[in-house]
């Protein structure tokens, strides 16, 4: 009986050893281990024949000879899953360069937009509120409240468009028309942006456009100077082009403003040695600016013997021109899709 | 404005090592924007007067000519294509190496010898754009070349260079108009003399012009009707003289800042205007007679002008007459029948000060910008009237020495300028600046501009000079202005504000526009335009709109866009019809303002009662795909994306007023917490097909002013409870039931059913030729649980049927 064992161990090694497929592993598997006829199973049958004593021998020795088979089975199974795996590494490859089918195609923001949330969210974390105003303006707060009476010279600046039946009403020219409306509402100190749609009634060709984005800024509080508006402006230089960036204010002549100014950056393409885009001159002018003349801050109810301020506007559509290099102004407002799938 | 620097100079002593860029870069830094700098005859190297020896039809072309040139030491033969070109003539020779312009326009081109139709050509006779003197010599005719033949003056120039002969050796600086609107002291050369003095610490001579001397044999009477429309009126005649050209050095002033010489009186008025910015004039004293009156115009009456325009006047049109006959519209432009031609003798100089606003009204209603009404509406010092009057009668002399004055000098005068003195705080510098300038700086400054400062224990007290006082000075802040620029914006150190961390007010309206605008873009892949917010009538008549319901510009900018939009749907459609050839679908929104005729709540005025037209901020989102015949789907996924995003719900409601641009039977109303703020839809097939669209479009309109309202009322969706551990049960249901069931229905008697049926998601319907006509197959997904055990077969089993015979019986379905 032991040496039936021994042999059937032996033939059972051998026969695992030369299987070579998942199918015969399982064929030999219960072959010899199977339930109802398997060759060990059969042969541990007779062992319920033998003497007390000689079944504890044999059947150690049964037991052991069942353990070595399974071992080796199991051994043989995991060499053939391996063999498996790798054949299937091969067969499974993929074409790593396809893209996602089906593809979804991702939607875009203008331009605009992503300029605008850009500058509104680099305010913010600086305490700026964010204010929003009419675009169908009343002539007071678009011209008389910031200092520009009828008849001044300075309206011939920003040609406006009016309208019919409606004398007191103008598409506003300038996000400025924002400024006394919010000093009325809130009072100084007063600490905010007006990002915005503008329109002046200009012929439109690729560098003017009747309709454009302004961003207007103010702050009012005691002690606040000139130096303090090149400070700001300078950290919005920063963020916009780089730390490097310098700003350099030039007079200019605003009604709202006295002082004015109006403010070049260093190009940020050329980094200031000259190129097509500043005409060589290393400067590209991107704002208007200046302390708000006492006037202003009396039409907005602000007491000038305590608070002072400045305000600055940056032509938005400018730096979204700027940013990508778009040669033609009418494009932002065209709804031609080849245009906009790009931002 | 063109500013000539040899001009400049006469006024200030530059050294020959400051050049004319180094002006200008210091102007633009302290002063003024100036726009360019241009040496005069930049073009005129290798150019010289030819005289066209010969000149016959080239043989090969019909247009061209064959001329023989004299160019001094050489005659030489030239293709000319020149309209003009004749035997004799003067013309100005490009020869081999000029530098010329093709048709005034691009980049320079360098003439070699050349063969043009088989005939050599050994350089070019220009026409006057082309080498740069377009300004100086204005075309009259596209192929006319430039006939030098009035320049000769009996001397034997040719040969010359053109540039000698015209005597360029000036540079101008071009200085934007619009720059210059707060300063009525630089529109002339002296004024912006006084500039460049103090920017290079030079003197400024003094405008010096002789006194008067009175004559006694003509009477002449000024009578002003108001003083505050015209604050000064000087005038004085002159006779003996006599009209002709000017003097050359007149001339190539004039010419060189683009004034064309018209006679020696009439240039003298333009000269004085450039010089000192003071407009005049000059009538003939024979039309004008002994009396001028200064008044307002009769309402309509109708006058000829220099121009021979004729211009209907209004009753707040100031005029310059003599008893019933107009002269001129004052500071605006003369008549033409009181000008000075020929055949004048004697002239009356007129030397005055018109109101600035009276002046503006007027040359801007009439379209008359003229030289003299840009520099009134300025509001000009009243002084400057009598240097100029006493400078213009000193070149008359010069011009016709056997001139002589013949009248008093009328001078008729009532204004006050506010020069001051301003009491400045000692500290508003620095106060004003954030930066300390010292004392001296600050005094230098303002006292090389004009300034009269006294220095007092805390302040200084500074009176205005004239030529500053009248607008552009008048507080304190000016002051700090002026030398805040002369001290240099570059030496002002930045400094970032010290605030206490206040956070900002929130702006829930733009959070709001940002968050639709991220879930349409982020989540569904639409793209953003911008549009105008202008619309044509075309547009609204394709839309069947009525005009009546818009604002209208009152001076469109073309004709063709005069309306405010009202919605967003118009130029959205119109982008779909541009764009559709080009892509399978389009998903476009746009977010801005529309204008409606109704008053809003914002106010007008800061104290009136007036408030604006409403204008609210509303989302329109479309959808296109060339397959898909229903987008009101791709329109609604839109709508609970949003929602969804936001965590709010929305409610769906029939709606009973249609616009003529929304389909009939796939359109509902918005609501969100009880109020309508949306529309649902598709457009109108009938309005596609006016717009070109063949396609069906879905549209997605959303007022997101009103919904930030409503969010802002509104908890939280979200309310947590903890997971059931007892299983839950699903059983899906499909059956066919009549088209006009609609799901909500359907929702609500199922919801009636079973408390356990904890949810309910509709997950297929179904038309189609296999169901019967009328039809749809609908299918359900329905949830079962309860929060305290594990549901029996046997209760669902129930509920289902419940369910079942219930829909039976209330919507006669047909369980599939």
């Amino acid at each position: 009986m032991q040496s039936k064992f021994e042999q059937l161990k032996t033939e059972a090694l051998l026969a695992i050893k030369s299987v070579a497929d998942k199918m015969q592993l399982e064929d030999l598997e219960n072959k010899i281990l199977g339930r109802k006829n398997g060759e060990l199973t059969n042969l541990m049958k007779g062992l319920k024949d033998l003497t007390d004593d000689a079944r504890k021998v044999v059947g150690a020795l049964a037991n052991e000879v069942k353990k070595e088979i399974e071992l080796a089975m199991e051994n043989k199974k995991n060499e053939l899953l391996m063999l498996d795996w790798s054949k299937a590494i091969e067969k499974e490859r993929l074409d790593i360069t396809q893209p996602a089918l089906p593809q979804t195609e991702s939607g875009t923001f203008h331009p605009n937009t992503i300029i605008q949330k850009d500058l509104e969210d680099f305010f913010t974390s600086m305490g700026f509120a964010v204010l929003d105003g009419p675009e169908l303006e009343s002539d007071f707060f678009n011209f008389s409240a910031v200092n520009v009476p009828e008849n001044h010279p300075a309206r011939d600046m920003q040609d406006t468009f009016y309208i019919k039946n409606h004398p007191g009403l103008v598409m506003r020219t300038h996000t400025s028309s924002m400024q006394v409306r919010a000093m009325l509402k809130q009072g100084a100190p007063l600490r905010a942006i007006v990002p915005g749609k503008c329109y002046r009634n200009e012929s439109t060709d690729p560098r003017h456009e009747h309709t454009f984005y302004q961003l207007e800024g103010f702050v009012i509080d005691e002690n606040i100077t000139l130096a303090n508006m090149k400070g700001v402006l300078e950290a919005v230089a920063k963020h916009l082009y780089g730390e490097e960036t310098q700003v350099r204010l030039r007079p200019k002549f605003y009604p709202f403003v006295e002082p004015g100014v109006n403010g070049e950056v260093t190009c940020f393409i050329c980094k200031g040695k000259g190129c097509r885009v500043c005409k060589n001159t290393g400067w590209l002018e991107i704002f208007g600016a200046g302390m708000i003349h006492p006037n202003v801050l009396k039409e907005g109810k602000v007491d000038t013997t305590k608070y002072q301020g400045f305000a600055f506007g940056f032509g938005l559509t400018r730096l979204v021109m700027l940013k990508y290099g778009i040669e033609d102004i009418r494009h932002l407002q065209s709804g031609d899709l080849k245009f906009l799938k790009q931002f | 404005m063109l500013i000539s620097y040899n001009w400049l100079k006469q006024y200030v002593n530059l050294p020959s090592t400051i050049t004319a860029d180094e002006v200008a870069a210091r102007l633009k830094a302290v002063t003024v924007e100036v726009e360019g700098v241009k040496k005069q005859g930049e073009l005129l190297e290798n150019v010289v007067v030819g005289r066209v020896v010969s000149a016959v039809k080239h043989p090969n072309a019909d247009k061209l000519k064959l001329c023989r040139v004299d160019v001094g030491a050489d005659e030489i033969q030239i293709v000319c294509g020149g309209s003009n070109v004749t035997e004799g003539m003067l013309a100005a020779v490009g020869k081999i190496g000029a530098k010329v312009q093709w048709h005034g326009e691009g980049d320079l081109v360098e003439l070699v010898p050349t063969k043009i139709r088989g005939e050599d050509s050994f350089g070019m006779i220009c026409a006057s754009t082309e080498i740069g003197l377009g300004e100086m010599f204005p075309l009259k005719d596209e192929k006319e070349i430039l006939d030098l033949s009035g320049l000769a003056d009996g001397k034997n120039i040719v040969g010359l260079p053109l540039a000698e002969v015209l005597g360029l050796n000036d540079t101008i600086l071009e200085i934007d108009n619009k720059s210059l609107s707060n300063r009525p002291d630089l529109w002339g050369h002296y004024g912006v003399a006084r500039e460049v003095a103090v920017l290079f610490n030079r003197d400024l001579k003094k405008y010096e012009a002789p006194k008067i001397v009175a004559g006694k044999d003509f009477k002449l009477k000024v009578e002003i009707e108001d003083a505050k429309l015209c604050p000064r009126y000087m005038a004085v005649a002159m006779s003996g003289v006599k009209v002709g050209p000017s003097p050359k050095w007149l001339q190539e002033r004039l010419l060189a800042v683009g004034s064309n010489p018209i006679n020696n009186i009439v240039d003298i008025t333009n000269y004085i205007m450039l010089d000192l910015g003071q407009p005049m004039h000059a009538f003939d004293a024979a039309k004008v007679g002994n009396n001028i009156g200064v008044r307002l115009a009769k309402e309509g009456e109708k006058f000829v002008a220099l121009d021979e325009a004729e211009y209907i006047l209004s009753e707040n049109d100031l005029m310059i007459v003599s008893g019933s006959k107009s002269l001129g519209i004052a500071g605006v432009k003369g008549g033409l029948e009181s000008g000075t031609y020929t055949d004048t003798t004697t002239v009356i100089f007129e030397s005055a000060n018109f109101n600035a606003a009276s002046v503006r009204k007027t040359a801007t209603r009439l379209g008359l910008r003229t030289d003299s009404a840009v520099r009134f509406e300025k509001s000009l010092d009243p002084n400057l009237c009598e240097v100029a009057l006493q400078r213009a009668v000193e070149l008359a002399l010069e011009c016709c020495p056997e001139a002589k004055v013949v009248s008093k000098v009328v001078d008729e005068k009532k204004f006050a300028l506010a020069v001051g003195p301003l009491e400045l705080p000692a500290d508003i510098f620095e106060k004003k600046l954030g930066v300390s300038i010292p004392q001296k700086d600050i005094l230098n400054i303002l006292s090389h501009l004009g300034f009269e400062v006294k220095v007092k224990k805390n302040s200084f007290s500074v009176k205005i000079p004239t030529w500053r006082a009248t607008k552009d000075i008048a507080i304190a802040e000016d002051v700090v202005e002026e030398v805040a620029r002369f001290f240099g914006y570059e030496n002002i150190p930045a400094a970032l504000p010290t605030f206490p961390i206040n956070p900002p007010e929130k702006n829930t309206l733009r959070t709001l526009e940002r968050n639709v605008a991220e879930t349409l873009v982020k989540t569904l892949g639409y793209n953003e335009v911008y549009n105008y917010s202008f619309v044509s009538d075309v547009q609204v008549a394709k839309m069947d709109d009525d005009l009546a319901k818009y604002l209208e510009l009152d001076n469109p900018l073309s004709k063709e866009r005069p309306f405010l939009r009202r919605n967003l749907l118009p130029n959205l459609l119109e982008n779909v019809k541009n764009n559709i050839e080009n892509y399978p679908e389009l998903k476009i929104f746009e977010i801005g303002k529309v204008f409606s005729i109704k008053e809003s709540g914002l106010r007008a005025d800061s104290n009136g009662s007036d408030l604006l037209p409403k204008q609210e901020i509303w989302l329109a989102a479309m959808y296109v795909g060339k397959k898909d015949a229903t987008p009101f789907w791709q329109a609604r996924r839109a709508l609970e994306n949003i929602f969804s995003e936001l965590n709010a719900d929305f409610q769906i409601m029939n709606h009973d007023i249609v616009q003529p641009w929304e389909h009939p039977s796939r359109l509902a109303l918005v609501a969100c917490g009880g109020q309508t703020l949306g529309v649902l839809c598709e457009i109108n097939p009938m309005v596609s097909q006016n717009l070109g669209i063949e396609q069906r479009v879905g549209v997605l309109q959303l007022n997101l002013s009103a919904l930030v309202e409503v969010l802002s009322k509104q908890k939280s969706k979200t309310i947590y409870k903890p997971a059931s551990v007892y299983p839950a049960v699903t059983r899906d249901l499909a059956f066919l039931v009549k088209k006009e069931i609609s799901h909500q229905q359907i929702l609500r008697a199922l919801k009636k059913t079973s408390d356990l049926l904890k949810d309910m998601e509709l997950f297929d319907v179904y038309h189609g030729s296999n169901i019967g006509e009328g039809y749809k197959s609908m299918a359900y997904r329905l949830t079962y649980a309860n929060s305290e055990r594990t549901l029996t077969t046997e209760e669902v089993e129930t509920a289902v049927k419940k369910v079942q015979e219930v829909l039976v019986k209330e919507f006669s379905v047909e369980v599939r």
